[in-house]
């Protein structure tokens, strides 16, 4: 077995027999290990955009298989039409607006289930319910209780509050719909953030707090010197995936109302999917895609060059 | 905390004032979060157990006895609904037991091995978040068509693993950074090989990583919608969401109490999941940064 002549490959640490072997197998198990990711990643990502790109340089019905070569004119198109501009603008305002609600209510929700004494476990249950259910059962209780026929959100907003008709669907008014998306959205994806950041408080230890306590520090003095700290790294990470993920939203706002009325929550990825299965451009389409994507990604670029949420990723590799 | 500060809390209160104040604000938040979180979730439960002639035309809060049926819920065992719910857990179990395996392995790699451009890997991972499921399912609808997945369970299953596959890969790599190698050194001392190591030492404490990215994928796939969509066109392959929809777009009558019915049955397993599994959740997703 080991002895002490074996020369470690890493000095200072145990002997191991492990090391005699020539350092190529580490690289290879190592390479190994990860091979599967890089294989569905390759499949599931990068032929599709490369795929995406290629197809966008051509005029393509959806339904037939007969591509025609158009170069850079999807591009020209996607880029002057209005309801492109149009769609990027509700994006932009689905996805700040639903991201800055969805945080203070996940904040807050993570605060007080870290607080609450009684019933914690139950009422952590029901409200990460919320991010476990599909996202189609929130849709369908939503056009439940917004439904003019019985739906008791509609009759409240309608006969307590006044906000619209009695008669009127509240998910079908220009008005309403993109307000009501975007709450709808933070009932369901708030419990993202609460997750994070519950995951954070829980492990505060107590001894700072008492410490904290024992200095003479108030509750105010705690939160900003104790609590705050160690939730801004996770807030900086949560931020950038919420927006990333709202604005990639498609399923509840197709779920909700199919991006209208009109073209009021038409937002690029639902732009993108009537693209190519109303209008039956799919190269058209494909141009969309890529542009999205390249939007994301400078937008990444910008948010990881002012922030660096990846910071530790960095220090301890 | 710096001396210099006066003691005494914010507004002059004192800190038992504080407390006070801040128990106040937390009764009323808890009702605020009970009443916003459990009452989507109540309201469901009541509609499907009244019968849908009453739902269809009054509001009900509670179902009262003349009201009150069990009928929605033979809704189930319906072909189709079956078909669709059957195909959602399949495709739910398939997602989660790639994800696991996959991430637990190249987890391990990332953690404990050292081998070249790993750093630039890791960074590339992180651009996976950016990929969304619409710009992705466009262009995977005509290559799945072409090499045939298009349609089946298997190819969503591939799709959405590869979607949760960053955060997974993520979450567990930095876990196996907080387990000490020197357990692993320890069997490898008395002889254990890597495999071993990773098999008998690793695993085992790398428990509540695995439930939360089990959970994660399992959130995913039961949530998924706009992958099903694209990638599953017939009907009898295809998952609870889009199948749900579509069958409501083509009867002309599909009762509400039918579709909270069926709401509750798809709701259960994630609160249940959410109840019994939420503190290796919280101990899992302990992660202070990307």
């Amino acid at each position: 077995m080991a002895s002490e002549t074996g020369e470690s490959i890493r000095p200072g640490r145990t002997y191991i027999p492990w090391d005699d072997l020539p350092v190529q197998r580490e690289t290879i198990a190592g390479i190994g290990t990860v091979l599967p990711v890089v294989v569905l990643y390759l499949l599931i990502a990068v032929l599709p955009i490369v795929f995406a790109f290629w197809a966008s340089l051509h005029e393509i019905h959806t339904l037939n298989p007969e591509w025609q070569w158009a170069g850079l004119s999807n591009y020209r198109e996607v880029l002057n039409i209005s309801t492109f501009w149009d769609s990027l603008w509700r994006g932009i305002v689905y996805m700040v607006g639903s991201t800055l609600l969805q945080l203070a209510v996940g904040l807050w929700m993570a605060l007080v289930l870290n607080r609450i004494t009684r019933g914690q476990k139950l009422l952590t249950a029901v409200v990460f319910t919320a991010y476990l259910i599909p996202t189609i059962i929130v849709s369908l209780v939503a056009m439940r209780v917004f439904d003019p026929a019985g739906g008791v959100f509609q009759m409240i907003g309608a006969e307590w509050l006044g906000l619209w008709g009695g008669q009127e669907a509240p998910l079908g008014s220009r008005e309403w719909a993109m307000q009501l998306l975007i709450l709808i959205g933070t009932w369901k994806f708030a419990v993202f953030v609460t997750i994070f950041t519950l995951a954070q408080l829980r492990a505060i230890p107590d001894r700072f707090y008492e410490a904290a306590k024992i200095c003479g520090a108030n509750r105010w003095q705690m939160f900003r010197d104790i609590t705050l700290p160690r939730l801004m790294g996770i807030v900086l990470v949560v931020v950038l995936l919420r927006s990333v993920f709202m604005f990639n939203k498609f399923d509840i706002i197709w779920q909700l109302t199919e991006g209208g009325p009109g073209d009021a929550t038409t937002t690029l990825p639902v732009l993108a999917y009537k693209t190519v299965y109303t209008d039956q451009a799919y190269g058209l389409a494909n141009a969309i895609s890529v542009v999205m994507f390249l939007f994301l990604l400078a937008s990444a670029i910008i948010y990881f060059k002012l922030f660096n949420p990846s910071e530790e990723v960095e220090t301890t590799t | 905390m710096s001396q210099s500060e006066p003691p005494g809390g914010v507004f002059g209160l004192s800190y038992d004032g504080e407390t006070r104040v801040s128990e106040a604000l937390k009764l009323v938040s808890t009702a605020i979060i009970v009443l916003v979180g459990a009452w989507p979730i109540y309201w469901m439960t009541q509609l499907a157990f009244t019968q849908y002639e009453t739902v269809e035309d009054s509001v009900t809060v509670f179902p009262t006895p003349d009201i009150f049926t069990f009928d929605n819920f033979n809704v189930l065992t319906d072909p189709e609904m079956y078909t669709y719910m059957f195909n959602t857990v399949v495709v739910a179990i398939g997602t989660i037991v790639t994800v696991v395996l996959v991430s637990l392995i190249a987890g391990y790699g990332l953690a404990r091995l050292e081998f070249p451009q790993k750093e630039n890997f890791a960074r590339i991972l992180l651009i996976g978040y950016l990929f969304s499921p619409i710009v992705i399912g466009i262009p995977l609808y005509q290559i799945w068509q072409s090499i045939g997945l298009l349609g089946t369970r298997f190819g969503l299953i591939i799709a959405l693993s590869a979607i949760s596959m960053p955060f997974a890969v993520w979450l567990m790599w930095k876990y196996i950074m907080t387990i000490p190698e020197a357990h692993e050194e320890a069997a490898w001392v008395d002889g254990a090989s890597r495999w071993r190591g990773f098999r008998d030492v690793v695993v085992p404490q790398c428990r509540p990583a695995i439930i939360a990215a089990a959970l994660f994928a399992f959130a995913l796939a039961w949530n998924d919608f706009t992958f099903a969509q694209i990638l599953l066109p017939q009907t009898d392959t295809t998952t609870f969401a889009p199948g749900i929809l579509r069958a409501m777009g083509q009867a002309q009558f599909l009762p509400e109490g039918y579709l909270m019915a069926i709401s509750l049955a798809m709701t259960l397993p994630p609160l249940l999941f959410a109840y019994f599994m939420q503190s290796y959740l919280l101990k899992g997703f302990q992660v202070r940064a990307l």
